[in-house]
């Protein structure tokens, strides 16, 4: 009874361990309501400062693709065309070449030669972009420009339809050579991160697709893939983020001029290169608030890929029935 | 020389053959997990249309047994088998062999059930469509196959659902229906109610009962009753080796080694 009753009016053991959890909760609340609050003062600082821009050219900021500093005429149709064409060249190239490197890491690759692999890949991911930027404009561009481009250019340049996209002479830097740089930046992400997904697929689960009779490609194709789609597409997007929002290495091999055209072996500009670029440039307030705004646009941008990316695996449980 | 097709022949379903013949025959098999030697010299004949238990203790080699007869462990590095294990007279431990074929002939049931990321319908129709069966064959199949496995009460109404939305038993079961729908000729049972509650696991024990009928069926279980149940013969393993292997029966009631009854009587295990 004295044991018991010591345990009921126990103020002084209880209380002092209750409120200790309650400080600790407390500090991880306010750890998380950090992130929104600096979510929201990212957002509300670019809005406040795209502010004049809006106010002076309206939406059709959006869809203009003039970007005169001499005559103060701005839009942001050209580096939005920029950003989103070499992301794509680069999610196209990179995607398929980092799940093929996970499955050989996950699956085939040789036991002695699966860590120093895996650790190279890390090392990939760990060189600073402005040295994929130097490189991309000394060594990278001349070698496109001397030989993948003209290549391009006597081969896919004929062809009807998609002649178009290697139209034009061979510059070396370019939304292409900007693409590629950037699918071998984000390469290691995908490769490291899928491999990571491919191994929490249960072995059993795997031990029974190939039980089934069925070869390495109809396992990873069938089985491996789906099973972990969710987290895939997720570390996609994520990578993709990345690929938009990647200034320096663009900047040095993109070619920063305004334009947008039809061929990907033309110079461009992606919105974080015409900001990196210009903003010590920007000397009247109209100028500094149109690249605010293309910061705002991109803002945006990625928001919408993630949203799209949520989306889309909604859609993909339901088709597979989940 | 061929044999590794589908291919049977007709089997009879006039009630008990009085002498089985043999569908695998194990002959001095050896295993290695690098160093570590797992099976020693195992002799055993898995006969036709039974039922064959592997019992024993943790680690006694009896999972390891079942993993050489489909060369599951094929799927990893330094994990060998000597000896010879002949499936309609060929052995399959042989290098020539194409272990897709061969698992297609000889279908696998895990510990957990293991649906694959697609729905019901689709979880079978994979396999049969890797099997080459004609698509107007299918549909029909994949029925037979729920019916097989005592599955398609459950699940007629929603084919088109997520093979992972079905409760444990349910996905175990379909599991089962995913390997007889390709018509292996023998079924691996790798402690195929571990995960299971009481009443799933009686109906699973129910349809291995059923099976036997048109499949040599292996398994390996932890539980003793579960044995006597549901096995015709049964071979008690002891740390690598076979120690006795005769009629459940027989094994259960009569053992003719003394450890074989300590474990079964639960003395040790």
């Amino acid at each position: 009874m004295t044991a018991t009753s010591d345990y009921d009016s126990g103020v002084k053991s209880t209380r002092p361990v209750a409120q200790s959890d309650r400080i600790f909760g407390s500090l991880t609340l306010a750890a998380a309501v950090v992130v929104l609050l600096v979510l929201l003062g990212v957002f509300a600082s670019l809005v406040l400062g795209a502010w004049p821009a809006f106010k002076e050219y309206g939406l059709s900021f959006l869809w203009t693709a003039k970007w005169n500093p001499v005559t103060d005429k701005f839009g942001a149709l050209a580096p939005l065309y920029g950003t989103v064409v070499t992301s794509i060249i680069a999610m196209v190239i990179a995607v398929p070449v980092g799940l093929g490197i996970a499955i050989f890491l996950t699956e085939t690759c040789p036991r002695v030669l699966r860590r120093p692999l895996g650790i190279a890949i890390e090392l990939l991911a760990g060189i600073p972009s402005i040295i994929y930027g130097i490189w991309g404009l000394f060594v990278f561009a001349p070698f496109m420009q001397s030989y993948i481009q003209p290549f391009l250019i006597d081969t896919l340049g004929h062809v009807p339809v998609i002649g178009t996209l290697f139209a034009g002479p061979p510059y070396g830097i370019g939304m292409l050579t900007a693409g590629l740089i950037l699918a071998m930046m984000i390469l290691p992400f995908i490769a490291s991160l899928a491999r990571d997904i491919f191994q929490t697929v249960p072995p059993m689960l795997r031990e029974s697709a190939y039980g089934m009779g069925m070869t390495r490609w109809e396992v990873n194709r069938h089985i491996v893939i789906p099973h972990v789609r969710t987290a895939l597409v997720g570390g996609i997007m994520l990578s993709l983020g990345r690929a938009l929002g990647e200034t320096m290495a663009v900047t040095f091999v993109i070619g920063n001029a305004h334009r947008i055209s039809g061929s990907i072996l033309a110079p461009g500009t992606t919105i974080s290169a015409a900001i990196a670029n210009e903003f010590t440039e920007a000397t009247t307030p109209i100028y500094t608030s149109s690249l605010i705004a293309l910061g705002l646009v991109l803002f945006i941008l990625t928001f919408i890929v993630l949203a799209a990316a949520q989306w889309m695996l909604k859609r993909m449980k339901q088709k597979s029935g989940a | 020389m061929d044999t590794l097709t589908r291919e049977r022949s007709p089997m009879t379903f006039d009630g008990v053959d009085p002498a089985p013949k043999s569908r695998i025959s194990i002959k001095n098999l050896d295993f290695y997990y690098g160093d570590f030697k797992a099976l020693k010299s195992i002799n055993l004949d898995l006969p036709e249309n039974r039922v064959t238990a592997f019992i024993g203790p943790s680690g006694c080699g009896k999972s390891t047994l079942l993993r050489v007869l489909n060369r599951m462990y094929d799927l990893y590095p330094k994990q060998t088998a000597t000896g010879e294990v002949l499936l309609d007279g060929e052995n399959i431990l042989g290098k020539k062999v194409d272990l897709n074929r061969l698992r297609a002939k000889v279908g696998m049931v895990f510990q957990k059930p293991t649906p694959f990321p697609m729905t019901i319908h689709e979880n079978i129709a994979f396999g049969l469509r890797l099997a080459n069966y004609a698509k107007s064959e299918i549909d029909d199949r994949v029925q037979a196959a729920l019916k097989g496995a005592a599955l398609w009460d459950e699940v007629k109404d929603k084919l088109q659902s997520s093979g992972q939305s079905l409760s444990g038993g349910q996905q175990q079961r379909l599991c089962v229906a995913r390997t007889i729908a390709v018509e292996p000729e023998v079924i691996l049972l790798d402690e195929p109610a571990s995960a299971l509650d009481p009443i799933s696991t009686g109906k699973l024990e129910e349809t291995i009962h059923q099976l036997k009928e048109q499949f040599t069926i292996a398994i390996v279980t932890h539980n003793m009753q579960q044995a006597s149940r549901v096995s015709d013969r049964t071979a008690f393993m002891y740390l690598g080796e076979l120690i006795e292997e005769g009629e459940t029966a027989q094994i259960f009631t009569r053992p003719r080694v003394e450890r074989t009854s300590d474990y079964i009587t639960g003395r040790f295990g």
